[in-house]
């Protein structure tokens, strides 16, 4: 598929979006306002922005213990972020989830901590999606690490079988927590692990947007026809530690400053800068515009309050028919 | 209603079958529903009826086929999930524990999980240690599920109906041993609702509170005391969790004792928290603390004797009884 420059521009505005929440999240976490459970993104914003630059509104997103980059790109506001970040009344979950786990009904949007877990979900949120058949579609992130999962490969096959229209898409990020994949992982490639049940997997370079977003439109056209599932490995690196605090002893500076060299923001601003001749000016002004909209999110957020015990108390079960009438 | 006897089985699949044609959105899932129908017969002749879309055989990975019942379910079906056996919920944890029973709260109430998981426990089959636990105390102490244990052919179809009709994540505990037992199903329209005790047989000496197979004990324990003049009440609760407090309270008031009896180890269960719960509301009206006659701590032997030993048995039942009133 042929990427237009509004594709490219919107991807970058994303991108931008996600970095600018990223950074304020780190202050944020040193003045304990933000648990520790915090995953930076930063780094990692050509997957969620390519992937979900194809997405419709009602596609379902199961995201990770890492999800504020996917949320966002699938349509939470940044000051939604921000709350459910705080634990303030607001976010997606109004605070009662925190960085790793919400979920948000109006972006058909879940995530979790517990790594590979999602796998399993999406083939049920797929089975629905199919039986309504309105070419809505299940896209599932995961990392490396939840490639050695039981919910991955049973998911993965379950799928395959049922030929279900979820888009895998594995960020793998270099590392499980403090372990190298090479380490943990045993095949070369984690999208050999999707061929070797039958489903297509590509492996792309997750640091070009244009890449990422390339592999996740052709894979979103097939799998809106009913046909799957489809698999992107994306590679990427975090800039951050696995959390904010990680004390980073299994990766060196210079590996860290090789991969920042990458940057999938400076590397797409290049290309509209010089392929697509946007003027440097216009560029700029949308940066400034996005932080400032990031700064005004985060005001928006301190200001809301916390969650009541009386919520924390409140929708543990639906009324029990009978029951409770 | 015009009795009718059906076996517990066959009323598994009377449900089933009934609520499946009146909501197009349940669908059955799990290891060997559809070519077998269950190895009870439990979902006997719905792949017929109903095709392969909704009645679903899934490859033995009790995450995957878990995951996608809450999936879906998050999605607005209606799954009736099933784990074969209970001890292969352990695999499936994850997906019941961490989202099925927390998605419903972290959506601000917005997304509804109605998923209904059918399994079975309990000893009977000689199936020895990894297919005959007790293991509905893990779930009763979950936030956001609800646990049913019926005992009957009768409460197991209206049960069933009114878990696949709720809004809600239900472990759905049916007992091995119990599914060939017959009795009357009226062939009428009912559902029996969730959190709703049943007073099983009435008594004036003493109260005892048993769930699933063990009721079927209790009954006959009563009928054995009744020889000699003593008068049991039997309470079948049901549904584990939420307790109906009310008719367990109420008949442990108007006979003063309280003998309560689960087939799980007595640690940190299910019969603790109904022992204790006595305790605390009836104590004024208790002529002796609440007994408990429950599961042996050890692994379930297969050798036929010893499955049954470790396990309460009708004779234990009597004994404990006579012990609680000192008759």
């Amino acid at each position: 598929m042929e990427l237009k420059k509004s594709d490219l521009l919107k991807m970058f505005r994303t991108m931008l979006a996600l970095r600018a929440v990223d950074n304020r999240l780190v202050p944020l976490k040193l003045k304990d306002l933000v648990m520790d459970g915090f995953h930076p993104y930063a780094g990692e914003e050509a997957v969620a922005a390519g992937v979900c630059a194809f997405l419709r509104p009602d596609d379902y997103v199961l995201s990770t213990h890492r999800p504020q980059g996917h949320a966002q790109a699938k349509g939470a506001s940044m000051e939604a972020i921000f709350c459910e970040m705080l634990g303030r009344m607001g976010g997606p979950s109004n605070g009662l989830g925190g960085p790793m786990q919400w979920v948000d009904t109006g972006n058909n949007f879940f995530c979790g901590s517990i790594v590979g877990s999602g796998v399993s979900y999406s083939t049920g949120f797929a089975l629905a999606a199919r039986r309504e058949g309105k070419g809505r579609i299940a896209v599932c992130f995961f990392g490396d690490g939840a490639s050695n999962t039981g919910s991955f490969h049973e998911g993965l096959n379950l799928a395959a079988i049922w030929q279900l229209p979820v888009l895998y898409v594995c960020e793998n990020n270099q590392y499980g927590e403090a372990m190298p994949v090479k380490e943990f992982v045993s095949a070369s490639k984690i999208s050999a692990r999707a061929a070797s049940y039958g489903i297509k997997g590509k492996t792309v370079d997750g640091m070009d947007v244009k890449k990422v977003a390339a592999a996740a439109a052709e894979a979103v056209k097939t799998l809106r026809k009913g046909k799957g599932p489809a698999f992107i490995e994306a590679v990427t690196y975090r800039y951050r530690g696995h959390y904010l605090g990680d004390p980073e002893n299994y990766r060196t500076k210079a590996e860290i400053e090789t991969w920042r060299k990458k940057d999938p923001i400076d590397r797409l601003r290049r290309e509209l800068a010089g392929t697509w001749k946007v003027p440097a000016a216009q560029l700029k002004a949308m940066e400034a515009e996005v932080e400032k909209l990031a700064d005004e999110a985060q005001e928006r957020a301190l200001a809301r309050p916390k969650p009541t015990l009386e919520y924390a108390l409140s929708n543990v079960l639906v009324p029990v028919a009978g029951r409770d009438a | 209603m015009a009795e009718r006897m059906l076996t517990y089985a066959e009323a598994i699949q009377e449900a089933i079958d009934e609520e499946m044609t009146r909501d197009p959105s349940v669908y059955v899932l799990g290891e060997d529903v559809a070519i077998w129908g269950n190895l009870f017969g439990c979902t006997k002749g719905l792949l017929a009826k109903y095709g392969k879309e909704r009645v679903r055989d899934t490859p033995i990975s009790e995450a995957a086929l878990m995951g996608c019942a809450v999936g879906s379910a998050a999605a607005g079906m209606r799954p009736v999930a099933e784990i074969m056996y209970i001890d292969f919920i352990s695999i499936a944890a994850d997906q019941i524990i961490n989202h099925a029973a927390r998605w419903h709260q972290l959506s601000g109430g917005k997304v509804k999980i109605p998923l209904v998981v059918r399994t079975q426990g309990g000893v009977g089959f000689r199936n020895s240690s990894q297919h005959s636990q007790s293991l509905e105390n893990w779930f009763v102490n979950i936030p956001g599920l609800v646990v049913v244990m019926p005992s009957t052919p009768y409460d197991v179809k209206g049960l069933l109906k009114a878990a696949i009709r709720d809004d809600n994540p239900v472990i759905f505990i049916e007992h091995k041993a119990v599914y060939r037992n017959k009795g009357n199903v009226p062939k009428e329209d009912y559902v029996v609702p969730l959190g709703k005790a049943d007073v099983k047989r009435a008594g004036t000496d003493l109260t005892i509170i048993a769930n699933s197979w063990m009721v079927l004990h209790a009954l006959e324990a009563a009928e054995e005391l009744a020889k000699s003049g003593i008068s049991a009440e039997v309470v079948d609760p049901r549904t584990l969790y939420p307790l109906d407090e009310k008719t367990i309270t109420d008949s442990v008031r108007k006979t003063g004792h309280c003998l309560v009896v689960n087939e799980a180890p007595a640690d940190g269960g299910w019969s603790a928290t109904v022992a204790s719960m006595v305790m605390e509301r009836c104590f004024a009206n208790m002529k002796k603390p609440t007994a408990r006659l429950c599961g042996r701590r050890t692994g379930i032997p297969y050798d036929k004797d010893l499955e049954r030993a470790v396990v309460p048995r009708v004779a234990d039942v009597v004994r404990e009884a006579r012990a609680l009133l000192g008759r």
